[in-house]
């Protein structure tokens, strides 16, 4: 079941906002996903971008399959199929796509009165990593595809 | 002249793509990673345009805009502030604090080209720099 916030769906928000993302820079079309754990198991990266406010704090989290952050990097920067990729432009650009999801929810969260400012992307990488939440904390997992690519879009808010 | 464009963004992703937008025109892009950097770098280039982003380590966009706004000589250098967040306070804040324009991410190059050309003159690049892409 989805969250609500004085109006908003977080999973309709979030949904819409990873489709503009991806669209908008890299062109694929992005749909809901019918299987949620589709990245179980693979090699994958995550963006984290922190949320902090007096009435709501959290992160919004952008899970992707390695090979498609790098699919994605290389798109982003003209790069060639033969060119090394460096490991940092793969991060940079999932920090960067994370960044602008993130941005697009704060300012519908503060546009509701829940005024909030974002941290600096953070990354993850590995392969068998789970993000647990703390007490209070309100979970919200939009699993969605790019073509045969799964990815992952998650918020973790507290408010009050 | 050929204009002088900074872009001053934490990320090297946007700057690379701010970079890539302004490759068919005729004009130097020059790159700052925070806003620290991105004062040092318009007090010796006197940039004919600043393109800034938001959030960002070491020193944010507000804070370079505030004291770029602050420097006598640097004060009328036109900024467009590029920001990941579309809100209406938002907005309105870089607005007060003397932003030319504003450009929310995600943009696509032209988005980018269009308000940066009505404030510096853009002509195409000519040669085989231009064919390249380079």
């Amino acid at each position: 079941m989805s969250m609500f916030i004085q109006n908003l769906d977080v999973t309709a928000f979030l949904r819409q906002q990873a489709s503009d993302v991806f669209q908008t820079m890299v062109a694929p079309e992005v749909g809901p996903a019918s299987n949620p754990d589709g990245l179980h198991g693979q090699e994958r990266i995550t963006g984290i971008v922190g949320l902090g406010g007096e009435q709501v704090t959290g992160a919004v989290y952008l899970h992707l399959p390695l090979s498609f952050a790098e699919q994605v990097t290389r798109q982003l920067l003209d790069l060639e199929g033969a060119e090394p990729l460096d490991e940092a432009a793969v991060n940079d650009v999932t920090g960067e796509l994370t960044n602008m999801l993130a941005g697009g929810f704060k300012s519908a969260l503060c546009d509701r009165g829940l005024v909030c400012a974002v941290s600096t992307p953070t990354i993850i990488r590995g392969t068998a990593y789970e993000i647990e939440m703390i007490p209070d904390v309100q979970r919200t997992s939009v699993p969605l595809s790019a073509g045969t690519h799964p990815l992952l879009v998650e918020a973790h808010l507290k408010l009050g | 002249m050929a204009a002088k464009i900074l872009s001053v963004d934490d990320s090297k992703t946007i700057r690379m793509l701010v970079a890539k937008a302004f490759r068919a025109f005729d004009c130097t892009v020059l790159e700052a990673g925070n806003g620290e950097e991105g004062l040092a770098v318009a007090e010796r280039e006197r940039p004919d345009l600043i393109i800034l982003d938001v959030t960002m380590p070491v020193m944010d966009g507000v804070t370079m805009l505030t004291k770029l706004k602050e420097h006598p000589e640097l004060k009328r250098i036109p900024v467009i502030m590029l920001t990941a967040e579309s809100g209406r306070d938002n907005v309105m804040h870089i607005a007060r604090l003397g932003a030319r324009d504003y450009l929310v991410k995600p943009f696509k190059e032209d988005q980018l080209i269009g308000k940066a050309s009505r404030i510096v003159n853009l002509p195409a690049r000519r040669g085989p720099a231009a064919a390249a892409g380079t």
